[in-house]
């Protein structure tokens, strides 16, 4: 039986005060489960990113209630916010976002000291991962020297390395060609199914559609009916 | 490891922040040193000086920062008073010496050098004065006019023989130099006075008791013991020369703080997306505040010491250049000002860090 890990219920995003109230999302309801790739799919503007950053716990709804590993998020304080996206969450950027002063070892190393692992454990199970990715002779290598394709495997490499059971994915394709950005959802997708993990990905690249499990279409903040049937061509 | 290469990624700015936050240790150590230098160099000559008692005139408490004229008169009353060993007279005279057309002044001390009381606390080169027309000079003084033993100087219408070299007598702004107490007398054109007497008693009395007979045979004058009149020079030294000290090490530590201050506030800036990175993946609390005290001191520790290599070649090339300005540098200062510097780093550190306040999370994800 899979199990439900991020439950989003009518949940409204509104940003600005005054008269300047922009709202991003409207009454957006969904679940995302272990063992699924979730494709939040739609246009730039209709609030795919917003979404990825209240379930992240980086932001707070406006209204609604947002549920996370079975607690509402309200509920967490800072500093279980801040130990869970350490030991819960792995987080892929468009731009990979990886630390340029640091070596790929290290950016991949970073998040298990986060999650409290001792240096020398976290540099052995960190090469671990970069051999099981083949780019393991990229571990001294910083990340300005790296090509597009190799930075985003790194950006995989360190969203998985402790063991998340969420990854939060936004446009992981937006930088990299067509091979390259198949290559990191199939990856991915291997990943939410082989460790039973979850993974939601926001992207309006509609190449991607077929390597997701279940796809929510968003368009001006809200979730549009599949009217394409997308999720059934999935099945 | 992040904390430094990101410091290196910009090796100029680097190089040009340590080298300010260098330059404001140098002065730091520059000053407390220099500062050592004249507070040893004024009163060694009352350091270590043997006498019991110094007698002046009412009102003049030390010999830097006061006058004080008795007569020859009162010397030998105290003579007669019970418990009076031996009672020599010194004179102090703001002296020009000349040495061809060179002119310099001194601050001449007339002593009668068969007493052997007043002469220089130390020789280090030479012997004291013998005669009217000997004189011992400071050996800053000396090595700054390029005189030597046996060479001649000139004071008013006296021509004398350099017959010593006196070290401990360097008072920054002046220099002492020895003559007998006759010359001295001439070159001020009044016989029979002095500045003050060093009195040495007998064994057995008391120090309190014989002042106080001093003071109550003798009118207009007062009387200290030898460690209380050591204080009063100190503190007379102290009071003309600190507040400036402290003044510019005050800036010195501050120019400190601004400089790394303004480093580290530019590298939160420039690598606001690492520490938004780190923030987003979860770095434990202070994480972030711990990076930034880890640049701070980094470069601090650094820079003093770029700063101890500079200030030590400094100081020699100082000594050749400018002799009389008196240095004196021990372990002590040295740590003091190290920590000075690092804590001062410490606080830039802590003002840079609330630009950390202004990172928000979601930022990775614009």
């Amino acid at each position: 039986m899979t199990s439900c890990i991020v439950g989003i219920e009518d949940v409204s995003k509104i940003f600005g005060s005054n008269e300047h109230l922009t709202p991003v999302l409207k009454h957006v309801s969904f679940r995302a489960f272990l063992g699924e790739l979730l494709l939040l799919l739609g246009p730039s503007g209709s609030g795919k990113t917003t979404l990825l950053t209240l379930i992240a716990g980086l932001l707070k709804p406006t209204s609604g209630v947002i549920s996370l590993f079975g607690r509402d998020i309200i509920s967490y304080s800072p500093r279980e916010l801040q130990h869970m996206r350490a030991s819960r969450i792995g987080f892929i950027f468009q731009t990979f976002l990886l630390i340029d002063s640091l070596t790929v070892l290290e950016n991949v190393a970073v998040v298990l000291r986060f999650n409290g692992k001792s240096k020398k454990e976290s540099y052995l199970q960190s090469r671990q991962l970069l051999g099981k990715f083949g780019i393991e002779h990229l571990a001294q290598k910083f990340p300005p020297t790296l090509s597009q394709g190799e930075k985003q495997r790194v950006a995989v490499a360190r969203a998985i390395a402790h063991d998340a059971q969420l990854i939060i994915a936004d446009e992981p394709t937006g930088s990299l060609e067509s091979k390259q950005g198949f290559d990191i959802i199939r990856l991915l997708r291997k990943y939410s199914r082989d460790q039973n993990r979850c993974v939601i990905v926001a992207s309006h690249d509609l190449r991607i559609v077929e390597y997701a499990d279940r796809i929510i279409q968003l368009e001006d903040g809200k979730i549009l009916p599949d009217r394409n049937n997308m999720n059934k061509k999935l099945d | 490891m992040y904390a430094i290469r990101t410091l290196r990624n910009q090796p100029l700015r680097l190089a040009l922040t340590i080298g300010g936050v260098s330059l404001c240790v140098i002065l730091m150590l520059f000053l407390i040193s220099v500062y050592r230098g004249v507070a040893d160099g004024s009163v060694e000559y009352i350091r270590k000086n043997t006498t019991d008692l110094w007698m002046l005139q009412c009102n003049a408490t030390n010999i830097l920062r006061g006058t004080s004229l008795i007569s020859a008169g009162q010397g030998e009353r105290v003579r007669g008073i019970a418990g009076v060993e031996s009672v020599s007279p010194v004179l102090f005279v703001l002296a020009a010496i000349y040495n061809g057309e060179k002119h310099r002044t001194v601050f001449l001390t007339g002593y009668q050098p068969e007493n052997d009381m007043g002469g220089p606390p130390h020789l280090v080169e030479g012997r004291s004065i013998q005669s009217d027309n000997e004189i011992v000079l400071d050996k800053s003084f000396a090595a700054k006019f390029k005189l030597n033993l046996g060479d001649r100087v000139d004071i008013q219408e006296h021509s004398l023989d350099i017959v010593g070299i006196s070290g401990g007598t360097n008072a920054f702004v002046i220099q002492y130099a020895f003559v007998s107490l006759r010359l001295a007398r001439e070159i001020m054109g009044f016989p029979g006075i002095a500045t003050c007497y060093m009195i040495n008693l007998e064994t057995g009395y008391s120090l309190r008791e014989v002042a106080d007979d001093i003071r109550s045979h003798l009118s207009g004058v007062e009387v200290y013991d030898h460690e209380t009149f050591l204080k009063n020079n100190i503190y007379e030294m102290e009071s003309g020369f600190l507040p400036l000290l402290y003044t510019v090490a005050v800036i010195g530590a501050v120019v400190l703080t601004l400089i790394l201050s303004l480093l580290l506030s530019v590298n939160i800036l420039e690598k606001r997306k690492d520490f938004v990175v780190f923030k987003t993946l979860g770095s434990p609390k202070g994480f972030l505040g711990r990076l930034i005290i880890a640049q701070a001191m980094w470069i601090s520790t650094s820079a003093c010491i770029v700063a101890l290599i500079v200030f030590f070649c400094l100081v020699r090339l100082l000594e050749k250049i400018s002799p009389e300005v008196s240095t004196k540098s021990t372990v002590g200062q040295i740590i003091v000002v190290v920590a000075v510097a690092e804590i001062m780093s410490l606080i830039s550190s802590f003002l840079s860090m609330r630009k950390l306040r202004r990172i928000y999370l979601m930022e990775a994800f614009l």
